[in-house]
This record gives structure tokens, C-alpha cells and sequence, in this order.
């Protein structure tokens, strides 16, 4: 909103410079984002500005010069002088001789004042113009300047109608007929819909109610009679309809946020006035007033106590008075109670945002001054809750990632369709958002791996070579809903380079040490086995499985393995030859396999000494190490504490198509040493079956 | 003089000197995000005055985004978050479908309250969406943590002094914090809150545009009809409400000039945080 300092100063005669005004205003909340300096006007003295108010939504009634002449008044501590209005004519509540008016939609259109005046169209006096330009209102003509000026002053929207272009001389205030059109004063020709309140002529739609005229009745140069409209339109109404045709107008702005119902005839009187100041015509007889079911005032108790209790300091009972009366409501002291002060206080028809007793103490509040309450602090009235489990977990995968050398990445919680589409099943997976700000924001992500490719990928286009990310973050899918998961992802060197020796480039052993890291850090026992996946390289892909604490329901914490080159070319990535590893586990899910740490005891440490045997085989290179492994435990006793693969060769002395295993094998008991003997037993027996399973042979 | 030699030189004997001015070897350790590295320590300001720290859902359901905090269907408040809608309903274990990118995160103090009892004193952080295109000082999606207090006996006065509290470990101890009147539909009285300029410190600069202060969050006295839907007693209870961009924040602690920076992960700048 702007503010015209030399009109303001008008209604509320103070002495403030402008900065004081602006800065008293910012501190009562009606932010001044601008001071503009204009030219005074001739004759004035004063420097003359515009003030550019930032009103917030709930305080429509200092949309206007009036409105926020009534703050400064109450700073200051004075009274607004009332503009010069036109003398009270009589109003007409029966059929308008001169101006019939049907109200149709009383819940939309609770109040409608209307008046008929014979006008000379003619530009707008210098000084009247400078107002409207000085609150970016563009200056038409006499009469529309007129309504325009009452709106700016008062902040009440009219509108005049070219009453002999009005069908019938009529006005009739009902809803759009199915399919009707009106072309609107910007030109444009717009269809309506029948939620949508207009007025009308005997025959058509002639206007937008609240929103904007039609172009057939526009007020030009020609126009002889007029008919000018003040009315009061349901906000709810104005806000659909303005919505539903795209257009919002000073007006709608106005009427949406709530309009003053008590305005229209003052609104009326002074549009008159200002016609007559300036010679533009004179009102022909009475005016209509359309108002069935004027509202109640709205009653509200204040007590000085709860003022206490919300603001937690003492206020003053007199300056809680005199406030609110210069701000425009009735007050009547009722009883105390415990010597705190009570108020009965009537809530003027303006303040469309005063309905409660928190709404009063807030004026309290702006004119004591935020500025004046202590700073405290609230009691601990009972103790702090520990820190959730899924907080304390993100923390701590946060921390081994990093120490798995992974920096953390952000992305969009939305991307493009077709970033997306690779790592779902099927394309109705994707939630799209209905929205969305373009096609790169297009669909929320199901997976993490997207986006922390897209990041990794931009780093390498900036000529880091050695990437490791990771994000911690939330998917979307159509079935599923929202999940929280980790990914990661990583390209360039497994082993950096170093003076002491070479550098190794990453492979999928690396991304699955991480994840067998993480699972281990959450407290969850992992099971790694391929698997295949569209966006994975076939035979490079492995399904990360868990099962639950005391039961034997295996669940799915995620994947790993190595992105298909041709997604990442597809997403940029500047050369085909780098190898991209990703992994994504959902924590949701590891969250509920994971072992509650806070239950956890230790194993007393083992008293007798273990005794360790390496083992090496050939088998079949197509034969998994985790099978081997399997057989293994299988066949030996409890004593067999750990199996490791140590060595993996092929080559040289070992026939092809087969490979050289070595196995460590940890052998203990718990409750007494183990002989050399006993444990040679059981390596026999394991090579046997090895032997005969897996038709392995001893290297 | 010694010969120095690496660790790896075998035929130096076992005892050999070697040149410890060789660089080690390199265990790599990454680096948090800085919006983590923030959220994490204004998190623990927060537990340490005792507040429990919620996490909850991002596509959330118009009630508890909007109706639940006193902004029913067509309130004009709700233009203030220019909101990003799904495209057909999104099942949640709520039970109430998601429809909509929640743009702060209330409806988690909603929640909370509807299944506790005060006395209620929380924490929500998480990533909000809003409908803006990215730019140097605007995001489509940023990191958010609101506060909330309710109990018996909270007052206007406790929020300045703990927001005060706060701001200062945020950012200096001589930093200095301003409540000003604003509005949001569900805090009365609502307060915006400034900080003395971290850039010049109060004495004016092209950053503040010569105010001296940066605007930094929002905050105010919960609107009883957002206690009313959860079915608390409006007359027996007050509480407190604020909330505050992580971006905004880190923008200004860490002298980022591009808010598009935090998301496009370069690792030149994410090596400069903490592990």
C-alpha cells in the first residue's frame, strides 16, 4: 500500500518527520519497505513522500489512507480529522424510483448502496491525479478517479456504472448464468461460471462483483448518467472467484481480505462530496441501500490478568483504555476480578480481524511495545526427553559415512521425470507434482540415487576425479508412500594416490564395505546377494536383506552396485570410461531390524586361546564365496568362531574356469584349550565335504 | 648425515630413519553438509533447554498444513506459502492421504499435540517446499526447524529470552535481537525477529540496506483456535511458537552469498565443513 505522507498528514495532523512516522509505523506493524521522496505539491511546505506499506493480511482496514491515519492517531495520541463527506441524503429501501436494485444473493452481497448521479465526464483535476499516480492508481477520468480516490482514502472499493448502458436501468445482484460471458474493463472477454456472483442489467452480466466492471458500461466521455456502486461482498466469494479468472484488483484485494460492511454509505457520502468539490456532477435523489441483516457488533471481554499471562508483564489498566479507544473500539469497565481490570469492548465494523480476547491483547501488545517486554525463561517443569532413536541413528550413520571418506550432499526433493523413471519398476510409481515449477521439478524423487548421481556428476564436470557422496533424505513412490532412506555414491580412486604406492580404482567392493559399515554401525546383520536391477550393471548388482530381531522374516534394507554407463552418460557424465557405484538402504526399515544398543551387554572375553588353519581350494570360478562359506560352517563344530576369505586367485597353476580360494579359519572353545589334533579332524572332515559338494580340491 | 628415507624402503634395515616430512597416508574423511552441521548444533542448543526433537512427514495433508493452524480453505494467509501440490493423493500412515509439499513444519507440533499431553516442548526440523523458482536468495525446497512451548505458565517474555538465547550461540554473545509486530494466521501477537547485522554489525551496510538489523525468523504466542483443534483447554494454557530457515541462518553464519550453493553440492564447498 501507498501512502501519500501529505494526504496522511491530512487525516492526522502530526508533527513526525517522515522517517519517525515510518519507523513508528515498522515498529506497530505496518512494515514501511520504502521511502520514496515525490515533489510537494505547489503551495505546500512540507517535504512530501510516499511511504510503502507492507499490510500484512489481516489488517485489510489499513489497506487505505484513513486506516492507517487511525495508527498514527493512537501513537501520537490524537484524533483523525473525517474527510468532508456529502451531507446525508434520504436512503431508499424500497424499489429505487430512479435506480431499482435487486439484491438475489443476500449471503454474497450482505450489503449493496447504490446512487444515481447526473455527471460531466471530464479529466480529473492536477491535484486529484497527483494523488492516484502518488498511489499508483492510473488517473481515467473524472469519475472513475473518483471511486478510485474513495478507495485509496477509505479504503472502501466502489465502482460506477454508465447507467444508460444498463439494460432496463437497472441493477440486479445475482449469480452468473451457466455459460454467460462478460468482457471486463481490461479488455478481456472472460466466462463465468455460476459460482460466481455479477452484477447485472435486466439482461446480462454487466460486472464482476468485487472484482471488476464490464467493458459495455464503462464510464467515458459520452456518459451522461451514472450509477455508483458501494457495496459489501463476501470475501470467500470474491477470493474464488478472482482466483478462477486469474484477475485480482485493488478491489478484490480488498473485498477478499474483508471489506468494512459499515463503510458503504460514508464511502457513498464522500464520493458525492468530492463529485460536487469538483464540479463533476450531482447526485439524482436518494440512495439504495440494500442491507437486510446488518450484523450485530461483535462484544469481546478483556482482562488486564490475561494480558499478564500472555505477555508476561504488567499493563497499564489506563493505557489499555485509551488504546483501544483510539484505535476505534467501545470499552466499558466491568468488575474486577482480584483488582485486575476487566473491559466489555465493542468491536468496531473495520477491524475484521478482532473476534477474541487474544485479538485485543495483541493491540496491547503492538502499542506497549515489543521492545518493552522482558526477556526471560520459561520453567523446566518436567525433564527432557532423550534424543529419538531415528536422531540418534541419523547422527550416527552421518558420522561413519564421513569417516568412510563420503561428503554429505542435498538435492531436490523433486526432479525430472526421466531422472526418475530408471530406478522404478514401472513409470506409475512416480509421484508427479501437480505444480511443478518446470519439467526439472517435475516429479518427487523415489529414490535418492537420482539426484546424488546428478551431484556427483556435477563435481566431475568441475574436475574433481575422487567423489564420494552421500545423502540421508526422503522418497516418494505411489505405493509406499514416503520413506526414509540413505544412498551413496561413488566414483575415481578406491585407494588415493601415494608417494608409498599406487592407486586403485574404486570398485563395488568399495561401496559395499561402506554399506556392510553402515549396517554394522545401525546394529543390523546384513545379507549381501545378487540380485538384478534395471539401472545396475547385470552381474554388478547385489540386494541388501536383513532379517528382523527374533523372527525368521527376511526384509529388504536396499541395493548396491554399478550404475549402467549409459544412465550416467545420459545424465552428462563427461567421460563413459568412469565407473559410478551407488547403494541405498531404507532406514525406516533399518531402523526396525536395527539392535537396540541401549539393551546391549558385553560378552565376557574368551579365557582359552584360539587356533587358526588356512585353507585353500580350487573350485569353480562361477561357484560364490558365500556358498563355499556356507559349507563350511555347515560342516564344522561350534569351535569355528570365524571364516574369512584371505586370497582369491586365478591364473597360473590353477586350470581355467576355476579359481583359487583361501579360506582363515578361527577355531575356539569356550571352555577349554583345543587341541591340534581335534581341529585337523574337523579340517578333514570340511575338505571332504568341500570335496564332495562342490567338487573342490585341495591347492 | 642420515639418509631419509620412506617406511617402504626395505634395504634400509628395520631401525632406518625415514623422512617424516613425507606426507601420511590418506584416510579419507568426508564432510557433513552445512545445513546438517547447523541443524545439528541448533538442535542440540535446543535438547539442552530441554526441548525433544521430531521428525515427520514432507507430503502432508491440507488439514494439518493448513485448516489445523487457522488457515481454513480461501484464507489469504495461505497466499503468504506459495504451496506445491501433488498429483493425486499420496497414502500415508496417518491414515489422512498427503496432498500437498508441506511448507513449514507446524503440522509435526500438530500431531504431537493431538496424541500428547502438555505441558509440550519440541523441536521439528526438516526440509519445507515452497512454490519459488531457485535463485540467489529464494529455493524451491529449504531446511526449517520450528519451536513450541506450551504449558502452564508461557509468556511473550519467555520467547524473546529464549529466541534471544538462541540466536546468540548461533551467532555472536553481542548479538543483538528485535521483536517486531507481524502476522501469521497461527500465532497472536506474532513477532518478526531481527538480528543486529552480522556484516556490520549494526552500523549499516548494503546487506541490511543501512538498518543495522536482518530479518531472521518468525515467531509469536500460539492462536488459541490452533490449541482448540487439538482439543487443549485455550484458558488454562498458553504457548509459544517460531520459525526459522536453516538456509537463512547458514547464509548469513557462514557468509554464503548464493542460497543456490547448499544444493548444488560442490565439494569445494562442502570440504570446507565439518566432518
Amino acid at each position: 500500500m501507498r501512502i501519500l505522507v501529505s494526504w496522511l498528514r491530512e487525516l492526522v495532523p502530526v508533527d513526525a518527520s517522515i522517517d519517525t512516522l515510518a519507523e513508528g509505523l515498522t515498529m506497530r506493524g505496518f512494515e514501511v519497505s520504502a521511502v520514496e521522496p515525490v515533489q510537494a505539491q505547489a503551495g505546500a511546505e512540507d517535504e512530501d513522500a510516499v511511504l510503502e506499506l507492507e499490510i500484512t493480511p489481516n489488517r485489510p482496514d489499513c489497506l487505505s489512507v484513513a486506516g492507517v491515519a487511525r495508527e498514527v492517531a493512537t501513537m501520537y495520541g490524537t484524533v483523525v480529522t473525517q474527510p468532508a463527506l456529502a451531507a446525508p441524503p434520504a436512503t431508499e429501501n424500497g424499489d429505487g424510483v430512479n435506480l431499482p436494485v435487486t439484491v438475489e444473493e443476500a449471503e454474497l452481497c450482505p450489503r449493496y448502496v447504490a446512487a444515481a448521479a447526473a455527471v460531466q465526464v471530464a479529466p480529473s483535476p492536477a491535484w486529484l491525479a497527483a494523488r492516484l499516480e502518488a498511489a499508483a492508481v492510473r488517473p481515467i477520468n473524472n469519475i472513475v478517479d473518483i471511486t478510485n480516490y474513495v478507495m485509496v482514502e477509505l479504503g472502501h472499493p466502489m465502482h460506477a456504472f454508465d447507467l444508460d448502458r444498463l439494460g432496463g436501468g437497472e441493477l440486479r445482484i445475482r449469480r452468473a448464468r451457466p455459460g454467460e460471458r462478460l468482457r471486463t474493463l481490461d479488455g478481456e472477454e472472460r466466462a463465468l461460471a455460476d459460482d460466481m456472483l455479477v452484477i447485472a442489467d435486466a439482461a446480462q452480466a454487466q460486472a464482476v462483483a468485487g472484482v471488476m466492471g464490464g467493458a459495455d458500461t464503462e464510464v467515458r466521455e459520452s456518459t451522461r448518467r451514472v450509477a455508483f456502486e458501494s457495496a459489501y461482498f463476501q470475501p470467500v466469494s470474491v477470493r474464488r472467484t478472482s482466483r478462477r479468472l486469474g484477475l485480482s484488483t485493488d478491489a478484490s484485494y480488498r473485498f477478499e481480505r474483508g471489506a468494512d460492511i459499515g463503510a458503504p454509505i460514508t464511502a457513498m457520502r464522500r464520493a458525492c462530496a468530492i463529485l460536487a468539490a469538483i464540479g463533476g456532477g450531482q447526485p439524482e435523489g436518494a440512495f439504495v441501500d440494500r442491507y437486510p441483516a446488518p450484523p450485530t457488533a461483535i462484544v469481546v471481554d478483556l482482562r488486564q490478568a490475561r494480558i499478564h499471562r500472555v505477555l508476561g508483564v504488567d499493563v497499564d489498566a489506563g493505557f489499555v483504555g485509551t488504546t483501544l479507544k483510539r484505535l476505534g473500539f467501545g470499552i466499558d469497565p466491568i468488575e474486577p476480578v482480584d483488582g485486575a481490570a476487566r473491559w466489555r469492548v465493542t468491536v468496531p465494523s473495520h477491524r475484521v480481524d478482532v473476534s477474541r480476547e487474544i485479538d485485543l491483547i495483541e493491540e496491547i501488545a503492538r502499542y506497549h511495545g515489543y521492545d518493552r517486554l522482558p526477556s526471560t525463561f520459561p520453567a523446566m517443569i518436567r525433564p527432557p526427553a532423550p534424543l529419538a532413536a531415528g536422531v540418534r541413528r541419523q547422527r550416527l550413520l552421518r558420522r561413519v559415512l564421513t569417516a568412510s571418506g563420503c561428503s554429505e550432499a542435498t538435492t531436490y526433493g523433486f526432479i525430472e521425470r526421466a531422472a526418475a523413471e530408471p530406478f522404478v519398476d514401472t513409470a506409475d510409481v512416480v509421484v508427479p507434482v501437480a505444480n511443478p515449477l518446470s519439467e526439472k521439478f517435475a516429479v518427487l524423487r523415489p529414490s535418492l540415487v537420482p539426484g546424488l548421481v546428478d551431484a556427483l556428476i556435477r563435481n566431475r564436470r568441475r574436475e574433481h576425479r575422487d567423489i564420494r557422496l552421500f545423502e540421508i533424505g526422503h522418497r516418494f513412490r505411489r505405493a509406499g508412500g514416503e520413506s526414509a532412506g540413505v544412498a551413496i555414491a561413488l566414483t575415481g580412486a578406491g585407494t588415493l594416490e601415494h608417494w608409498s604406492g599406487r592407486a586403485r580404482a574404486s570398485d563395488l567392493f568399495d561401496i559395499k564395505g561402506v554399506v556392510e559399515r553402515l549396517t554394522e554401525a545401525a546394529g543390523v546383520t546384513a545379507r549381501i546377494e545378487p540380485t538384478s536391477r534395471p539401472e545396475l550393471v547385470p552381474g554388478r548388482a547385489a540386494i541388501v536383506r536383513s532379517m528382523r530381531a527374533g523372527s525368521t522374516e527376511v526384509c529388504t534394507l536396499g541395493f548396491l552396485g554399478q550404475l549402467l554407463p549409459s544412465l550416467a552418460i545420459a545424465r552428462g557424465l563427461p567421460s563413459a570410461g568412469d565407473d559410478i557405484y551407488v547403494a541405498e538402504l531404507d532406514l525406516d526399515v533399518l531402523g526396525e531390524v536395527a539392535v537396540d544398543r541401549a539393551a546391549m551387554r558385553v560378552t565376557p572375553l574368551p579365557r582359552h586361546p584360539s587356533i587358526i588353519r588356512d585353507l585353500a581350494i580350487v573350485v569353480d570360478a562361477s561357484l560364490p564365496a558365500a556358498t563355499v562359506r556356507g559349507t563350511i560352517r555347515t560342516v564344522a563344530p561350534e569351535t569355528l568362531i570365524d571364516v574369512r576369505e584371505f586370497d582369491r586367485y586365478a591364473g597360473k597353476g590353477v586350470p581355467n574356469g576355476q579359481l583359487s580360494l583361501a579360506f582363515r579359519l578361527t577355531f575356539r572353545h569356550a571352555d577349554r584349550t583345543l587341541t591340534d589334533a581335534e581341529v585337523q579332524q574337523t579340517i578333514d572332515a570340511i575338505v571332504t565335504t568341500l570335496e564332495a559338494t562342490h567338487q573342490a580340491s585341495l591347492r | 648425515m642420515v639418509r631419509l628415507v620412506g617406511t617402504l624402503d626395505v634395504d634400509t634395515g628395520p631401525l632406518a630413519a625415514v623422512d617424516v616430512t613425507l606426507p601420511g597416508r590418506d584416510i579419507r574423511i568426508g564432510h557433513r553438509h552445512p545445513l546438517s552441521v547447523l541443524r545439528e548444533e541448533i538442535e542440540t542448543i535446543f535438547a539442552n533447554l530441554g526441548f525433544e526433537i521430531l521428525e515427520g512427514p514432507e507430503a502432508e495433508d491440507d488439514y494439518h498444513n493448513f485448516e489445523a493452524l487457522n488457515m481454513p480453505p480461501e484464507h489469504p494467509a495461505r497466499d503468504m506459502q506459495d504451496t506445491l501440490y501433488l498429483d493425486g493423493p499420496l497414502e500415508t500412515e496417518s491414515g489422512r492421504p498427503a496432498t500437498l509439499l508441506r511448507t513449514h513444519t507446524s503440522g509435526m507440533q500438530i500431531r504431537y499435540m493431538e496424541t500428547h499431553e502438555p505441558p509440550v516442548r519440541i523441536i521439528a526440523p526438516g526440509l519445507v517446499y515452497r512454490r519459488d523458482t531457485p535463485d540467489q536468495t529464494h529455493s524451491p525446497m529449504f531446511q526449517q526447524i520450528e519451536g513450541l512451548l506450551v504449558g502452564d505458565d508461557v509468556t511473550m517474555s519467555h520467547l524473546k529470552g529464549t529466541l534471544e538465547c538462541f540466536l546468540q550461540q548461533v551467532f555472536e554473545p553481542d548479538t543483538r535481537v528485535m521483536f517486531r509486530p507481524s502476522f501469521f494466521p497461527y500465532t497472536e501477537p506474532s513477532a518478526e525477529v531481527f538480528i543486529s547485522c552480522v556484516f556490520c554489525r549494526g552500523s549499516g551496510c548494503s546487506v541490511c540496506k543501512r538498518t543495522g538489523w536482518i530479518e531472521i525468523l518468525g515467531s509469536g504466542m500460539v492462536h488459541p483456535a490452533v490449541l482448540e483443534a487439538v482439543g487443549y483447554d485455550t484458558e488454562r494454557l498458553t504457548g509459544w511458537a517460531f520459525g526459522v530457515g536453516i538456509d537463512r541462518l547458514a547464509i548469513l553464519k557462514y557468509r554464503v552469498t548464493d542460497n543456490r550453493a547448499f544444493y548444488e553440492n560442490d565439494l569445494r564447498l562442502l570440504e570446507q565443513f565439518p566432518h
